[in-house]
Parts: structure tokens; sequence; C-alpha cells
């Protein structure tokens, strides 16, 4: 029996669509490492089979762990969203620095910048000879 | 024992009938067919046939309904008498006769006709002989039809009597009407008797069944008789007549200590004494009745004097019996059917009388020796004075004191349901299964536990040693923390300069600019033809442009400008070349976007342009694509002749496919003088 948070996820489920291939879903996000699988926290809330006799310390004690292995988890989650965005931007200034490195001769070279042309390089016998091949 | 059973009686049909069944028959059964072409012999044979088996079939039918019917001499006496009560024997056996009668006539009549029929010499006479037979034994049924009805009706209601075993140990009730037996035998068997505030509420015989010592009795329900002289006496009294007389049963005799029957203790004593002569030899009871209304101990002198009398009658009949003289209390009992009160204790007092005096009965008779031999129970004979009693194991012993003690304490426990009822009933209260809850605590039995928080099933998180997980839980979060910081600081380094982000700003937008033009200039070579750089039609590569962007990159241009030149081929060309070049920027250069450059354009084009770069149509140029001339011109006529068809068209271009009116009336409407119009 299913039962959903909102009338979106019924329709898309009745229309047979499969919940790891849409982009929204929390099973694709899990599936493509999106959001955080394996954790520590996730231990504490398992399914028992086996019934607890009653005991108001120990009830009194989860009540109060829930809130704080919640705020954990939450705060993991976080960290493991950001450490999967900061890739790209490690990679965009990796990249920067390849295009300003290579692109450069696009721009006027400025009076005082650090970057500056290459040394020039004597032209030796061998590429006069291929010059003329060419022609 | 042989039930007497008189459901079995085959159904006596009335007159009519009977003579319609058995005709009826005869007509299915036998050849219907015969023609007065056949040999007479076969006629005769054909008619004989008829006649015989009509009569066969009333013979079967009337014996059977003779056989059937029961004799009353051969009967147990007591049924005798009952179906003489009931129906009158003289009746009945004349009835019975003329059914006799009957069958014999109509066999002398088969007889006398098939006779006749062997001497018949036509069809017609034949046939005539057979209607006669058959004619006459029907007149035989009719005339019996009185009794076959009436034999009918009694076939109906002895089916109906009730089915009493003469030999098997039974009780019988009499007494007074209204006093109160149809009450009793409705409490102690699961008969359903009527019980009326009027007289003769029971009008026949009842029988009910009960236990006692895993022994099966019969309890025979009398209808009530009055104290009258016996000729006078109605058929429903005679019926429990002929019951006392009858059944060798054990007699209870009612009496209505109250007088609420509508008869005074001496009219019930009166009618005692008249039929006492029926109780001999059996055992009698006398049983007072409605005792609710009125205690025994609180009736008058006179009364009492009755009762002890009729109590002397009864003890009379125990001591023949040869039983305890002294058993008074088995002979004279009170009880109330209203309330309940004695009337097992009756019931168990009568069986028990009847059974030992049937157990002596049978001791006495000869058949007990046979009875004896049959079983035998073994002794085993001392061998010394030593007592051997059973031996009970103690765990036994213990199991059952205990048992004993449990038993005693569920009796004064109070149970569920009692609170239950106190409370309100089933459906007002509910019990508190918490109660019974074992817990470390007894204050926690009324605790409700939170099931849900924030989303998330608190049994889920349930466990004892979670303090210590979440501990341990909070040091790896706080060492991940520090981590963290760590990591977050190497990041830093590798961020680019606010110079080297603008140049980097400035790298990415010319990049763009010139995939712009690219994809500007972007076309297959199908469109525009391959003509080798060395034919320049747009005059790109030229010294010009190159120290241009040069010195845009800030570079000085002048040693490549030279070293380009000093390399070059001819002066010629460049000449020509450079014809473009001198005067002016080109717009669409893409290198120098000065700031003036509006300026710069419009006074170019006005000054400079206006005729600079204007060559003739028809103007061989090497770089367009044409091999020479002619070519040239031949395909700028075959450009012209296709652009007459579109613009006689009004079509703007090539590509232009606009149908100003989709549907013009002129072509979609309109009869034809001559022919048809399903194409247009």
């Amino acid at each position: 029996i299913f039962r959903f948070c909102r009338s979106k996820c019924h329709k898309n489920l009745k229309m047979k669509r499969n919940p790891r291939k849409l982009k929204w879903t929390k099973a694709y996000r899990r599936l493509h490492g999106k959001d955080m699988i394996q954790d520590s926290t996730f231990e504490f809330e398992r399914k028992r089979n086996r019934p607890e006799r009653y005991d108001r310390n120990v009830t009194e004690n989860t009540l109060k762990a829930i809130k704080k292995i919640d705020k954990i988890r939450v705060d993991r989650e976080e960290r493991h969203i950001a450490k999967r965005m900061k890739r790209k931007k490690t990679k965009e200034l990796r990249e920067a620095a390849k295009e300003l490195e290579q692109s450069i001769y696009l721009v006027p070279v400025p009076e005082k910048s650090p970057v500056t042309l290459p040394d020039k390089v004597p032209v030796t016998q061998k590429q006069s000879e291929e010059n003329r091949m060419e022609e | 024992m042989v039930q007497y059973n008189f459901k079995k009686i085959t159904v006596v049909p009335n007159g009519k009938d009977f003579v319609d069944i058995i005709l009826s028959r005869t007509q299915r059964q036998t050849p219907t067919v015969v023609h007065k072409g056949y040999a007479i012999s076969r006629i005769r044979q054909f008619y004989m046939r008829k006649v015989k088996y009509t009569q066969q079939n009333f013979y079967d039918k009337l014996s059977t309904i003779i056989d059937e019917f029961p004799r009353l001499d051969d009967i147990h006496p007591f049924y005798g008498d009952l179906l003489h009560v009931l129906y009158n024997k003289d009746h009945y056996k004349l009835a019975l006769g003329q059914i006799n009668t009957a069958r014999n006539l109509i066999s002398k009549v088969a007889k006398d006709y098939v006779k006749l029929l062997k001497y018949g010499d036509s069809l017609y006479r034949c046939k005539s002989l057979k209607v006669a037979a058959l004619g006459r034994m029907c007149t035989v049924i009719k005339r019996i039809g009185p009794s076959l009805a009436y034999l009918e009706q009694i076939r109906q209601h002895m089916a109906r009597l009730p089915s009493i075993d003469p030999n098997t140990r039974t009780i019988l009730i009499c007494g007074y009407p209204n006093v109160g037996k149809s009450s009793f035998i409705n409490k102690i068997t699961r008969a359903d008797v009527d019980v009326q505030p009027y007289a003769f509420t029971t009008k026949s015989l009842f029988v009910g069944h009960t236990d006692y010592k895993y022994l099966r009795y019969q309890v025979i329900d009398t209808p009530g008789i009055l104290d009258r002289p016996f000729e006078d006496r109605n058929i429903i009294e005679m019926c429990s007549i002929t019951a006392l007389a009858h059944l060798r049963a054990a007699v209870l005799f009612f009496l209505d200590i109250s007088g609420s029957c509508g008869y005074s203790i001496a009219q019930q004593a009166a009618l005692f004494h008249s039929i006492k002569s029926l109780f001999m030899n059996k055992p009698l009871m006398i049983v007072c009745n409605k005792t609710d209304l009125q205690p025994l101990e609180g009736i008058s002198e006179e009364d009492k004097k009755l009762v002890a009398e009729m109590k002397d009658e009864a003890m009379k009949t125990v001591i023949g019996q040869g039983g305890e003289p002294t058993d008074e209390a088995g002979v004279l009992l009170t009880m109330s059917t209203l309330t309940e009160d004695g009337v097992i204790s009756v019931k168990n007092a009568a069986c028990e009388r009847l059974l030992n005096q049937r157990v002596e009965l049978k001791m006495k008779s000869k058949k007990l020796n046979d009875c004896l031999n049959r079983f035998h129970v073994a002794m085993p004979k001392p061998r010394d004075q030593k007592e051997r009693p059973p031996c009970i194991p103690e765990a036994v012993l213990q199991a059952r004191a205990k048992q004993a003690e449990a038993d005693a304490e569920k009796q004064k426990r109070k149970l569920e349901r009692d609170l239950e009822n106190e409370n309100g009933g089933a459906g007002v209260y509910s019990a508190s299964l918490r109660k019974h809850y074992l817990l470390a605590n007894e204050e926690w039995k009324e605790d409700i536990m939170p099931e849900i928080l924030d989303g998330h099933n608190v049994y889920d998180f349930v466990d004892p040693d979670i303090l210590q997980r979440l501990e341990e839980l909070e040091r790896e979060e706080g060492l991940r923390q520090d981590e963290e910081g760590d990591d977050d600081f190497e990041m830093d380094g590798a961020e680019l300069t606010p110079e080297e982000q603008a140049a980097l700003a400035e790298i990415r937008k010319k990049k763009s600019l010139l995939i712009q033009q690219h994809r500007m200039k972007k076309s297959t070579a199908e469109s525009r033809p391959t003509v080798p750089r060395k034919f320049d039609k747009d005059k790109e590569f030229t010294l010009k442009r190159m120290g241009r962007q040069l010195s845009a990159l800030g570079v000085d241009p002048t040693a490549a400008i030279e070293r380009a030149r000093s390399k070059s081929r001819g002066r010629k060309r460049e000449r020509s070349v450079e014809r473009g070049d001198e005067i002016g920027n080109d717009a669409m250069d893409v290198d120098e976007i000065t700031p003036s450059k509006k300026q710069r354009r419009s006074r170019s084009l006005s000054m400079a342009r206006s005729r600079s770069m204007s060559r003739p149509r028809n103007e061989f140029v090497p770089g367009e694509g044409f091999k020479d001339k002619p070519q040239k011109e031949r395909a700028i006529k075959m450009f012209k002749k296709s652009a007459n068809k579109r613009n006689k068209d009004a079509r703007r271009g090539e590509a232009d496919r606009v149908i100003p009116t989709l549907k013009p009336k002129h072509l979609f409407s309109g009869k034809r003088s001559s022919g048809k119009t399903d194409r247009r």
C-alpha cells in the first residue's frame, strides 16, 4: 500500500514512471550519490522486531536523543552536498588557469601584468626547409 | 423394544379416488388396441386380461389396508384400550370387515365375468362384458366409500399418537385439571406442552423423556381427571384412565395445595380415593404442587388429615413392594413448578423408586440368573490382615489440594465480568488492560508513550544503550568538524587575482566573438564555391590587417611587416589589393573596435567608400569561383531567368511559399452549365 505526500508523486506512480529515473525523487538522488547514503546516524533508526519492555527513563533518553541525532544527520547531509558542489569550483578554477595560460595571445599585453609572452625562439635551419617544402 | 409407530400405514384413498387410480392403471398397463378383425381368442384374451388385472389391483390394495391397520387384539392392551377409547373398537372392526367383504366380492365378480368372457363370440360382446365387470367392481368400492373415509381419518389420527413404549421405565403424572402437571413435564423434559389457565388444556397424552442415572425415563402427561362415576367419563379422561390402568409406571399424583386450580383439597382427596384401585403395584408418590402460593404447613387441620390419609395409602404401596417402611420422604413431596423449588428432587425420588421396583422384580424373576451369569466382579482374596489402601502418589495429592484451593479462590475472586457489569455493561465499560502490565516501576502503567516525533517513529530509536551510542556519535562529529576546518583552508590558494580575472573575461569575450563570426560565415561546400586561398576576394589577408592586429595586442608590428614585404611575390598584385585597404577601416573588421567607430564609418562610407570597392557585375574576378568570363555571364543569365518567373508570381524570393488566399471563391463555388461539379 502506497502513501504519498502530494498528488504529483501519486500521479507519477500511476503513469508507471520509474522513480529511479526522475531527477527530483529521493530514489534517484540516493542512487546517483547526490544525497548521503551510508552513515552511522542511519543506524539509530532501525526497525527492531523484538518489542522492548516500557521503561520511562529509556523513553526520555530516546526522545532527547532523537533531536540530537536529527541535527547531526542534517548537518552531515548538508556537508555531503557542499562537498559535491565544491568539486565544480575546483574544476572551474583549473580550467580558468589553463585557458588563461593558453589563450593569452588574444588579449593585448598590459604594461605590468604577471603574464609575459614566451621568449622568442630562434628559427632553425630545419624550420626554414619546411617552409620551403610547403610552398 | 418395539416402538409402536402408526406412522407407517399407507394412505387410504376415498372411494372415487380409489376407482380412478385402479382404472387408470389398468388403462396404462394393459394393451389398449384391439380391432374387430383380430382372432377371437385374441380379443377374448385381451378383455380377460383387463378384467383380471383390475381385480388383482383391487385385491392388492385392499389387502394392504387390511394388513397394515393394527388388529386391536394383537397389540399391547394399552394401545388396544387406547384405540378403543379413541375410535370405538366395534366401528373399527366393522370398517375393516367391510373392506374384507368388498375384496371377496370383487374377486367373485371377476371370476364370474372371466368365465363368461371365455365364450364371447364378438368384440362387441367381449367389450360389453368387460365393461360390466369393471362397473360392478367399481360399485362395490363405491358402496364401501364411507368406511374408507373413516379409516383414513383413523389413520391420520393414529399417526399423531405419541410413541409410548409400554415396557420401558415410565413415570405417569395424574391429578385434577390445572394442578400443574404439564408445567412439571415442561420443567423436567424437553416437551413443550401447552400451559393455560383453563381446565382441559391438555386433551391427550404427551410424552417427554428425561434422564436419571444414565437411564432414559419416559414421562407421560395425562389430561386432568374429574371425580365422576366411571361410566360418565368422556374420551379425554378415559385416555388418562387407560394409561393408568395399563402402563406399568411410577405414578405421581399431583395435589394442588393452594386450591388455585378451582378444586379444594377435599375434592382432590376424593378423586384420589376413587381411583386408588388403579395404583395397584405401582410406586405411588403424592406431590403437593404450588407451594409458593401456600406452604404445606399452612393448610387447615382437615386438609392436613386428608393429606395424611393419602400418604398412608401411598405408604401401603411402598410396603407392598418390600421397601423400607420408614422412607416417608419418598412418598409425600412438595414442590413449586413456578419457582422450580423441589422439582428436581421430585423427579429424582420418582425415578429412584421406579428403578428400585423394577430391579426388584427382575431379581425375583427367573431370567435373573441368566443376567447374573453374564457378569462377575473379581475381588482379590485377602491373604493376610495387612491393610492395602490404594496408592496415590504425593504429587497427585498435592495437585489435588492445589486445585481445591484454586477453585475456592475462584469462587471468591472478583471477575472482570463482574467489574464490567458494575460499570455499565458491555457497551459502556471498556476494561483497562494496562493494570496487568509487568513493569519495573508501578507508576509507569498509565504512561502514554509518544509514537511519532518530528516525522520519525520513536519505536525505531528505542534502545537501552542509546545514550552511549549518542555520546560516541557526538565525539565523532566533533572530530569531523575539526577536519572540515582544515580542509577549507586548502582551497583558497587557487583563486584568481582581479587582473587575471579581467584578462580571462577579455579572452572569453574575444573567443565568443570569433565563434560568432565563424558561424556567420559558415556554410557547406554545396552552397559556396571552394576557392583556393590565393584568390583572396574579400581581401582578408593583407599586411595592413596584420599590422593592425599586432598593434592591438600591444606588439610593435613593423618588424613583421618588413619581413612579409620582403618575402612576398609581386608588387602588382599588392597594388590592386591595396586599393581598398588604404582608405579606411572595414566596418566588419573585428580586431579594431575603436570608440569613434561611428564617426569614422559614416565619413569613410560617404567619402571614401562611395565607389571604391564597387565593380561592374559581370567583371570576372578570379576569387569568386568562376572559371572565366563567359561562364560567369551564363550564370548571371540563369539567375535572372529564374528571378523573372518568381517576380511574376509576386514571390519575394526562392523560399517564398506564401499563398495569399487559400480558398479563392471563384475556384470553389458556382455551378457548371453542363457536366459534374465533383472535381474542383
